[in-house]
């Protein structure tokens, strides 16, 4: 879908880039990261022909993008940016509407498109779509920014560091409404980044750079576990199995849990427990509210002194939390295992400690003969 | 505070001057000689008063606005009382002149009909009314007042026709300036945020434009107008002469370029890079990122200098007669030669009335301009 073919950017002496290949499927995120100065934004930005290289070739769809309008090239391709850059004198409709407007769509095919894409980034089109982008807090604002971006149904997404201008915890959300979107939608994307934790999160394929070269290009599996020299290495840090968690989603490792109705006898409960020791408990919806501890119970109804109640947000994952969120859960309330729950609190499973224990030994060897510093 | 200035100008100083005639100084008469009149004035400086010690902001926001705007009335009135009542046995070119006390009363009366409250200001129509009120009321005075027989108005009757054609050839020199002033000032920012050595060389010259003294830019720029009306014949018949509009006409031009330079170079410098990056990204050419997002958030800034360059230029207008032009200048300047205090007024007065009006308006036009999403 997009390939770069030995892309050098020289500035004066210095080479910002360096004969840098890649080459991203269709429907792929590829990250590009590495420490500040490294190229990223010199790389992405040749792309969109912002930057001209000064040798190689760069294909969209097997086009040399030299081969149409600059414009052109750039309406078809996304752009989201750290800065945002929202017009202030347009209001977010507006902005949204930039590019479709440039394309002349008609009026009412923009109204609708306005509204389907403040839907999809999460915020509610008639709250938001006549806000101007100085009545938004910062993670709205990036969020609008990639309805803009997204406006037109562009096949490629280039994102410049899109939400490192925003809190962790927001960014911990974008980057879940990110990846959520990207399911649904199956754009072909290159993401800049320097956090390597939102980069294992988020990749199919993240290129490591430094100094303008490209270190290794593999899945953020191959990266964790197959370093491809010591600076990869140390770029991913010591804890590459906590790492790793990052990249499994709870729904993909939870089992069946326990299970007993609220006011239920406990030989139902026995049963429902399938002899465990621990049982949730559960309303006739199936919305949790609890646990029960069955050690020493062994007749009539479950007494309120072994019921614990919970606050299901505060003691639950969600399926597509990944494996480290749950284990920071547990971690944080002391259980060995935790519930999995909808949006609407109803219990759907539970991950163990034993399961992400599993997961987080999976694949590791021992990186013992790295190859020398700088070969790639 | 308006009140006590009023004061003052009721009280102490002289209201209006008996003259023999229109040249030689008089007799200084107190606001009695405007008989009843006086009464009504002394009561609306009352009234003044209470503005400061009222209760409620209401009630001090009526009595401001009711004495100032009474005052103008009863002062129109009480001037043509007094006018007619010394004027009575006197010779026809007795002259009955505005006292000092006229003026400070005036400025009294000015500043209680603003502070009767900020938001008033806002509301154009609600100005509309109480002014057409009082304009009719001023007017009603020279009618049956005895308005016209002050030397003010009988100045101007002796020079009703040439006055018309002087304000009128003053709005178009003034204009006129302003406009090739905005026609060289806007593209010349543009470009000065386009170049370095360009925005060096036009910041640089406009700045040293505005330090000459305007009499010596008139006189530098007559000697090589004359030399060339003379060599091209053509240009002479075009109006290109030492003495006439033309020089009058450059001046202002060069005056006006400075203030509209200046602030089209920083309204256009100050938009966010990040919405430049970001309008080039998703593909506008640089003409529509210049007619879409520059100009629409550089334009209050623009319209400012224009603003700046209007109230310099009504005002310096008057010193290109100098050069042979024909606008309210003559008047101000006949006056001083002849030592004819009112005739000076004759031709001042209408030019800080069109330099206030045109502020006014300017100030309107610059809001009007400010897109809604980046108001303050
Ligand atoms: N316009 C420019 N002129 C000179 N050097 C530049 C310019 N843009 C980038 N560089 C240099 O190129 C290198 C890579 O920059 P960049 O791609 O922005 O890095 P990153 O986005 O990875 O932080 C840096 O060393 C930077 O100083
Ligand atoms: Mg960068």
């Amino acid at each position: 879908m997009i390939r770069l073919e030995d892309i050098t950017r020289r500035y004066g002496d210095e080479t910002a880039v360096d004969s840098l290949s890649l080459e991203i499927a269709e429907g792929e995120v590829c990250v590009l990261i590495g420490p500040s100065g490294c190229g990223k934004t010199t790389t992405l930005r040749m792309i969109n022909r912002l930057i001209e290289p000064t040798s190689g070739h760069i294909f969209v769809d097997d086009r040399d993008i030299l081969s149409l309008p600059a414009e052109e090239l750039r309406r078809g391709l996304g752009y989201v940016i750290q800065s945002i850059g929202l017009f202030p004198h347009l209001t977010v409709a507006g902005n949204i509407c930039v590019v479709p407007r440039l394309l002349g769509w008609e009026k009412s095919r923009m109204v609708d498109r306005v509204d389907e894409l403040l839907k999809l980034v999460g915020l509610d089109p008639n709250a938001y779509r006549d806000k101007y982008p100085r009545q938004l807090s910062g993670g709205e604002a990036q969020r609008v920014g990639v309805a803009r971006a997204l406006a037109a149904d562009p096949p490629v997404l280039l994102m410049d560091e899109p939400f490192g201008a925003v809190d962790p915890l927001n960014r911990e959300r974008l980057q879940s409404e990110f990846a959520r979107i990207q399911r649904e939608l199956k754009k072909t994307v290159i993401f800049v980044t320097h956090d390597i934790d939102e980069a294992i999160r988020l990749a199919d394929k993240i290129a490591i750079m430094r100094d303008g070269k490209l270190q290794q290009f593999d899945t953020p599996e191959e990266v964790l576990n197959h370093p491809a020299n010591k600076f990869v290495h140390d770029f991913v840090g010591a804890d590459r199995a906590l790492k790793r968690l990052v990249r499994v989603r709870v729904e993909d490792v939870m089992r069946s849990p326990a299970t007993v109705l609220d006011g239920a006898d406990l030989l139902t409960l026995q049963v429902g427990a399938g002899r465990r020791r621990f049982a949730y408990v559960v309303e006739p919806d199936g919305r949790l509210i609890g646990w029960v501890d069955t050690l020493g119970l062994d007749e009539g109804s479950v007494p309120e002194a072994a019921l614990t109640r919970v606050v299901p947000a505060d003691a639950s994952v969600r399926p597509d939390d990944s494996l480290r969120d749950a284990l920071s859960r547990m971690l944080g309330l002391g259980f060995r295992s935790i519930a999995v729950t909808d949006r609407n609190d109803v219990l759907l499973g539970e991950v163990t400690f034993a399961a992400v224990e599993d997961a987080m030994t999976e694949g590791d060897e021992h990186i013992s003969n790295l190859p020398p510093e700088g070969a790639a | 505070m308006g009140a006590f200035v009023a004061l003052a100008g009721v009280t102490v100083l002289p209201f209006v001057e008996l003259r023999p005639n229109r040249l030689v100084p008089g007799n200084a008469y107190s606001v009695a000689a405007a008989g009843p009149w006086a009464y009504l004035l002394w009561l609306l400086v009352a009234v003044g008063f209470l503005s400061a010690v009222a209760p409620t902001a209401r009630a001090r926001a009526a009595s401001s606005t009711a004495s100032g705007y009474g005052l103008v009335i009863a002062l129109a009135w009480g001037l043509g009382a007094a006018s007619t009542a010394l004027l009575v046995d006197q010779t026809a070119v007795a002259r009955v002149s505005l006292g000092s006390g006229v003026w400070v009363l005036l400025a009294g009366t000015a500043i209680l009909g603003f502070s009767g409250g900020e938001e008033r200001r806002r509301k154009l129509l609600r100005w509309a009314g109480p002014l057409v009120l009082v304009a009719g009321a001023v007017i009603a005075a020279f009618v049956w007042g005895g308005l016209d027989r002050i030397s003010l108005a009988r100045e101007f009757s002796v020079r009703a026709s040439s006055f018309w054609s002087l304000l009128g050839g003053h709005l178009a020199m003034s204009g006129a300036g302003l406009g090739f002033g905005l026609l060289l000032g806007v593209p010349l920012g543009l470009w000065a945020t386009r170049n370095r050595h360009v925005r060096a060389v036009t910041l640089g010259v406009t700045g040293v434009i505005q330090t000459v003294p305007s009499l010596a830019l008139l006189g530098l720029l007559i000697a090589p107008l004359a030399a060339l009306g003379v060599a091209v014949p053509l240009l002479r018949d075009l109006g290109v002469r030492g003495i006439g509009a033309a020089p009058g006409l450059i001046a202002l031009t060069l005056y006006a370029l400075l203030p509209i330079v200046r602030n089209t170079y920083v309204g256009l410098a100050e938009v966010e890079p990040a919405v430049i990056d970001a309008g080039r990204g998703m593909g506008m050419s640089s003409w529509q990122l210049l007619w879409r997002v520059e100009f629409p958030l550089a334009l209050p800034l623009i319209v400012e200098g224009v603003r700046t360059a209007a109230v310099l230029l009504i005002g310096i207008t008057t010193l290109t007669v100098f050069a042979g032009a024909r606008n309210l200048g003559i008047l101000i300047f006949e006056g001083l030669g002849q030592f004819a205090p009112d005739l000076i007024l004759l031709g001042a007065l209408p030019v800080i009335a069109l330099a206030v009006i045109a502020d006014v308006a300017l100030s309107a036009l610059g809001r009007a301009f400010t897109p809604e999403g980046v108001r303050a």
